[in-house]
């Protein structure tokens, strides 16, 4: 396989338009005679609606309609959730709240007007009569019985799992240790950087609905969306023009998305709506939301030998698309990088009065990376060893793999030793702990913090998903050799364009400019699954790739009748077709450069052939498009599709190393270094493999240390903006320090593994364990996240309480 | 959120009494009130202007005495929104003698939900003891004047508490804003 | 940003801005940088009637010296005083407090009159301006007065400014003899504005002994407040470690302290005590 593109820090073809701001994202689309829809949501957590009065918000000039819940409750079907759990409760979950509200930002009615500030403006006149009802929000006490949220159910535990392999009560009885702690991972709102929007326009002749979303699954949109407001599926098409971040957040399908669509149908007009960010905070899904007990059995010499997590998981008011999913993947991961015999995991999950959670980057596998990461320097500091020994002394050796772990996954290639050891030999582990001690004897708190992770990527197996885990690609050569990918994975800032185009040019030997990738129209591209769960190059970049080979088959076809040889003496390379040399000579050919032909005004130019050596693909395209000269039995063109349906996850891996600083009197916490070293099988392009890092380190760094959805005791979501909700600044952020090895996947013919979240895996418990490090002095072996200055000051002073 | 607070007002404790249950005085006093109108026994209701700055927002409501044990303590439940949110609360007013003076001790809990509850925590405790205390600074005068005298010109306290004249001055006038 | 309808005014002149104000001193609002007023109209919690901007009157923005005082047009940009080469060489204290405020987008749009004049609880400007025993210079209706910043500020954002009034201009005597001056911040993380912040302007004596010390807080209490008894425990003596230790324990004498999901308010002011001692002893250093 040549190599011009594939490994290269090739600079994104996406970003020339982004940075000039000529990038098209929903809101920049504007249709003549669009209305505008704003929505009534509720400022309770959980409430009776005992009567809603919008004659008021009728009368201001410029609204068009209004619809409330109960208008409209029973012509759009629920919400959809896509996860199939064994006895599984589904709250029903309509697109407007109808006879009561279940968590702050619920939809209560849709405004209708001529402008957005109309549409606003009515709003607030329409009139909400609410009778509060008690209030749960915490996630345990939703479990052991608080007030019942969903009337027709019994209680608030919306399903309970139990999984895992290998005898966990034996390992724990034989245990010659153990160590159990209490963690907790708060409610995160993703705040994609474009909230979400949708514009809806219907044409009723053609009775024909386009849906722009700001979405990261346009096909699995259609077909629900389609399901819900009763519109044929091959009648709605759905489009993402640019996406401004999803983070998970947009791998969802929304009450606003089928709502928009049913009441353009209604009125036969345009309609948008664009979230505001406070709309974003409260009612695009939150990630994370567990508490659970972490508990390990070990021998003396540190060999694990057992892991038991009893979770309770925060599942909201309703399901979402994959809300009951997002634990289970906590429990498939809660091997991390290691061999440990029996792990078993517990999961409660519990409706609470707060927006649903769902899939944020990492979506279940930062709990059990960040759980499984503590628990083993639980262990260290229980052995009194370094937090690397123990890890070293659990890890599977590379020969090992296929590794099979009791959460019943096979890992799929590995060697974490090595990714160990040069983030070791980066940070200069030993120096660094020297440094320590001189500094701890000085009065100085410094820790060092490691985090040894795995992931499980390139969702997946379709086996082993809700709603298939293939990907599909189209790969077109034009008549002007122009080369054209379509792919079912839509980005949301990844850059596919240039990775998926990296590819395509390298194996079809062309320039990277003369590819062109379009995705995200499901008019356009074949049906397609999406880009989440770091699956875009591993699954669809392998669907471009196989659709590739296949076009090459038909075109090698083509150039073998076209230079009257047979395959055997055909070579293709540097994007030509060549009889070989030998075979050449034979036949008395020559090989000279002969350009396009000429041709009538208005004809294809035809190549001309005729004593040729050797075809461009290009030519070869043009040649199948004109059809004149092709062998028997070949259809016109040159495209071929592929759906890649791969047999496995990938499991990318790496060590992360944080070193940071806490000021004694303050309880502020600094960056000294940070190190990561990741493994994300082989590389398209380390730029965007290097991007995709810093992103997921600083969210990490968000989450370890500043960012929490916080609901009063009554539900209220009291960090409802930016100016309380603490996203990390570029002041927050250290120098990083990266590198990689590179393991390949066996799973894909390109074998890569995926990196989307491996930064949000990896990098949370590096940053806890060395806060946690730096406050070993005194006696801390563990803190709960965001670790706010004030928990700092207060353990250093000896003081027990938390804020 | 939890309110408390202590206010020694120069009155007896039955005067300050008798003006902390007096709709009229509670109307003069409490910090953007438009009207507070007896609707039964012991329960009124009110519409406020509320706020600070340029931050306010109208709020209509209710507000309820209970468990009145003249001159020592009751209890007031209060119901109140608007375009900005809800707020609902209730709280004890204990009164004590003090010499010439009366101690007028509150502690309530008040349950605020809306836009002021998601994007208000900055302010929400500052607003509340800064309206408290106007509300004990006028109460304060009111009680100070004898019984059958007139109740205080509003301008009395506006003078007196020069600091305060800006804000109140916007608030006690109508108009949308 | 939708918020309720108002109308807009940009007066050419200060006079107009005044008439304007005065004809609905309810309902109309001066728009200064913007950055305090339009987040609140944005979430409907403001909703004036009128806004009058006073952004685009051109010479309300100046900074310059007179006799022996710096003049500041009260709509500077926290820019123009973090780069103005005059402040970095007189008062370096305001250079360094424009500098901590939010980010360069706010900083290049934001008003140092706006932020006085909105009296934020945690704004930075209250603090340096107390600090400095700035005169406010006001002009409404009835013509023009001036205000001491310690009588400016009243409570939680609510100022002496009248009805119809509007911040004009910003006066500071020239520090003189041998000072020292330094602003101290926690950000929130979130806001960026002051969890706790501390401006400090030291006079010395020739023996280096403090003449007197002026401390301005943000962020602790409701409204922006000279720390007295912290002044007092540092006038005349010798500036050494443990008076300057002692002396901030009185930081928040006298304060109900903020608090907030950040900061309880017995760790704001542990926060106000040691950055206190951190800026008294930067000022001291620059004073050398």
């Amino acid at each position: 396989m040549p190599d011009n593109y594939v490994g290269q820090r090739v600079k994104r073809t996406e970003d020339p338009r982004l940075i000039r701001g000529l990038a098209h994202y929903v809101d920049d689309i504007a249709l003549p005679g669009t209305l505008h829809v704003a929505f009534v949501r509720s400022i309770y957590a959980h409430a009776k609606i005992s009567n809603i009065d919008t004659s008021a918000a009728q009368t201001v000039p410029g609204v068009v309609a209004i619809y409330t819940g109960k208008d409209i409750a029973e012509k759009i079907g629920p919400v959809p959730c896509a996860s199939a759990l064994p006895e599984l409760k589904v709250p029903d979950h309509r697109v407007l709240a109808t006879n009561k509200v279940y968590f702050v930002g619920h939809p209560i009615a849709a405004v209708v007007a001529t402008d957005r500030y109309a549409a606003r403006d009515a709003v607030d006149l329409v009139m909400v009569d609410y009778e509060d009802l008690p209030v749960v929000t915490d996630v345990e006490e939703a479990a052991a019985g608080g007030p019942v949220i969903h009337e027709n159910f019994s209680d608030n535990i919306a399903y309970k799992l139990t999984a895992g392999e290998g005898d966990i009560d034996a390992a724990f009885s034989a245990a010659e240790r153990t160590v159990k702690q209490r963690i907790l991972h708060r409610r995160l709102a993703p705040i994609a950087m474009e909230p979400r929007g949708v514009l809806a326009r219907y044409f009723p002749g053609e009775e024909e609905l386009t849906l722009w979303s700001s979405t990261q699954i346009p096909h699995l949109m259609r077909t629900q969306v389609a399901l819900m407001i009763g519109i044929p599926e091959n009648k709605l098409r759905v489009i993402t023009p640019e996406v401004g971040g999803g983070f998970g957040s947009k791998l969802n399908v929304y009450a606003e998305e089928a709502l928009l669509g049913w009441i353009s149908m209604q009125l036969g007009k345009p309609v948008k709506w664009i979230e505001t960010r406070r709309e974003n905070i409260q009612a695009t899904i939150h990630g994370r939301g567990q508490v659970g007990d972490i508990e390990v059995a070990f021998k003396n010499d540190g060999t694990i030998t057992g892991l038991r997590y009893n979770v309770f998981a925060d599942l909201g008011a309703y399901h979402q698309l994959l809300t009951p999913a997002i634990p289970t993947l906590t429990g498939l991961m809660l091997s991390g990088a290691y061999k440990i015999p029996a792990i078993q995991i517990n999961i409660t999950g519990c409706f609470t009065n707060k927006m649903a959670t769902d899939a944020y980057r990492g979506a279940g596998r930062p709990e059990a990376t960040y759980v499984v990461e503590r628990a083993l320097d639980l262990v260290a500091a229980e052995l009194g060893v370094d937090p690397i020994e123990v890890r070293r002394k659990n890890f599977p050796k590379p020969e090992e793999f296929p590794f099979h772990t009791a959460t019943g996954l096979d890992y799929d290639s590995g060697d974490y030793e090595a990714a160990l050891d040069k983030a070791q030999q980066i940070a200069g582990y030993a120096q660094l702990r020297e440094e320590q001690k001189k500094a701890r004897a000085e009065g100085r708190l410094i820790g060092i913090g490691v985090s040894t992770y795995v992931e499980i990527c390139a969702l997946g197996p379709s086996q082993a998903m809700p709603a298939g885990g293939w990907e599909s690609a189209t790969v077109r050569i034009e008549p002007t050799g122009k080369v054209t990918i379509l792919t079912g994975t839509s980005p949301h800032g990844q850059g596919q364009e240039t990775s998926f185009a990296q590819i395509a040019a390298d194996q079809l030997g062309v320039n990277l400019n003369d590819v062109t990738v379009i995705h995200g129209d499901t008019g356009v591209v074949q049906y397609g699954i999406g880009t989440f769960g770091s699956r875009a190059t591993a699954v669809g970049g392998t669907a471009v790739y196989v659709a590739i080979q296949k076009l090459k088959e038909k075109a090698n076809k083509i150039a073998c009748h076209m230079l009257k040889t047979d395959a055997s003496k055909v070579s293709f390379e540097g994007g030509k077709y060549s009889v070989q040399k030998a075979a050449a000579a034979a036949a008395g050919t020559s090989d000279p450069v002969v350009p396009v032909g000429e041709a009538p005004a208005g004809a294809l130019p035809e190549p001309q052939t005729e004593g040729r050596s050797s075809l461009t693909i290009q030519e070869i395209a043009l040649a199948a498009h004109i059809a004149k000269e092709l062998p028997p039995d070949t259809e016109p063109g040159l495209s071929a599709t592929y759906f890649f349906e791969p047999k496995n996850f990938t499991f990318p891996f790496g060590t992360h190393i944080a070193v940071v600083e806490v000021d004694r009197e303050t309880g502020d916490i600094k960056f000294l270094r940070y190190v990561a070293v990741d493994d994300c099988g082989k590389v398209i392009n380390p730029m965007l493999v290097d991007g995709q890092v810093h992103g997921g380190i600083v969210q990490s760094i968000g989450q370890a240390l500043f960012e929490e959805v916080v609901y009063d005791e009554q539900g209220q979501l009291i960090t409802g903006t930016l100016m309380d909700y603490a996203l990390p600044r570029a002041a927050h952020i250290p120098e990083f320090e990266l590198d990689r090895t590179e393991t390949p996947s066996p799973v894909n013919p390109l074998g890569v593994k995926g990196v989307g979240e491996a930064g949000t895996i990896g990098a949370t418990p590096a940053i806890v364990n060395a806060v946690v490090d730096a406050l070993s002095p005194f006696g801390v072996r563990h803190l709960d996240m965001p670790i706010k200055p004030e928990n700092v000051w207060r353990i250093i002073n000896n003081d027990s309480r938390t804020v | 959120m939890k309110l408390e607070g202590s206010h020694q007002l120069e009155a007896s404790r039955e005067r300050v009494y008798q003006s902390l249950v007096n709709p009229e005085v509670l109307q003069r006093c409490i910090p953007g009130c438009e009207r507070l109108e007896r609707t039964g026994d012991n329960t009124f209701a009110a519409t406020i202007r509320a706020g600070v700055g340029s931050i306010k927002g109208v709020f209509d409501g209710k507000v309820r005495l209970e468990d009145l044990r003249e001159p020592e303590h009751f209890r007031m439940v209060v119901e109140g929104k608007g375009a900005a949110g809800f707020l609902k609360g209730s709280g004890n007013l204990d009164l004590e003698q003090d010499g010439d003076f009366t101690r007028v001790n509150y502690s309530g809990d008040v349950q605020v939900g809306g836009t002021i509850a998601s994007v208000g925590q900055r302010m929400i405790q500052g607003t509340a003891k800064m309206m408290a205390t106007q509300f004990f600074t006028c109460l304060g005068a009111e009680a100070k004047t004898e019984v059958g005298e007139p109740p205080p010109q509003h301008g009395f306290f506006r003078t007196a508490l020069r600091w305060f004249s800006g804000w109140l001055k916007r608030f006690f006038r109508t108009g949308r804003g | 940003m939708i918020p309720a309808p108002f109308d807009y005014q940009a007066p050419a002149t200060l006079e107009e801005a005044v008439t304007l104000l005065a004809s609905d001193p309810d309902g109309a609002k001066v728009l200064a940088g913007g950055h305090s007023l339009i987040p609140a109209m944005k979430l409907r919690l403001a909703q004036p009637q009128l806004l009058v901007d006073i952004a685009r009157i051109k010479s309300l923005s100046y900074i310059r010296e007179e006799g022996d005082q710096i003049l500041i047009g009260a709509t500077t940009t926290h820019y123009q005083m973090e780069s103005s080469e005059l402040l970095q060489r007189i008062c370096p204290l305001l250079s360094d407090c424009a500098r901590s405020i939010g980010d360069v987008q706010v900083r290049n749009k934001g008003t140092i009159g706006g932020s006085i004049a909105h009296s934020d609880p945690a704004g930075d400007w209250p603090a340096a301006v107390l600090a400095l025993d700035a005169e406010l210079v006001l002009l409404g209706p009835n013509g023009e007065r001036t205000e001491n910043a310690g009588d400016f500020f009243v409570d939680l954002l609510t100022t002496s400014l009248m009805p119809g009034e509007i911040l004009r201009e910003i006066r500071i005597r020239k520090p003189s003899g041998r000072f020292g001056q330094a602003y101290q911040k926690v950000p929130h993380p979130a806001s960026g504005f002051a969890v706790v912040g501390i401006a400090v302007h030291l006079a010395l004596n020739d023996d280096g002994s403090c003449r007197s010390a002026a401390i301005g807080v943000t962020g602790v209490g409701t409204k922006a407040y000279r720390a007295q008894a912290v002044e007092a425990a540092l006038a005349g003596t010798n500036l050494d470690d443990n008076t300057i230790a002692s002396a901030v324990a009185h930081i928040c004498d006298g304060i109900d302290p903020n608090a907030d999901l950040y900061a309880t308010g017995e760790y704001r002011c542990h926060l106000a005590q040691v950055h206190a001692r951190r800026a008294i002893q930067a000022a001291k250093t620059k004073a050398q």
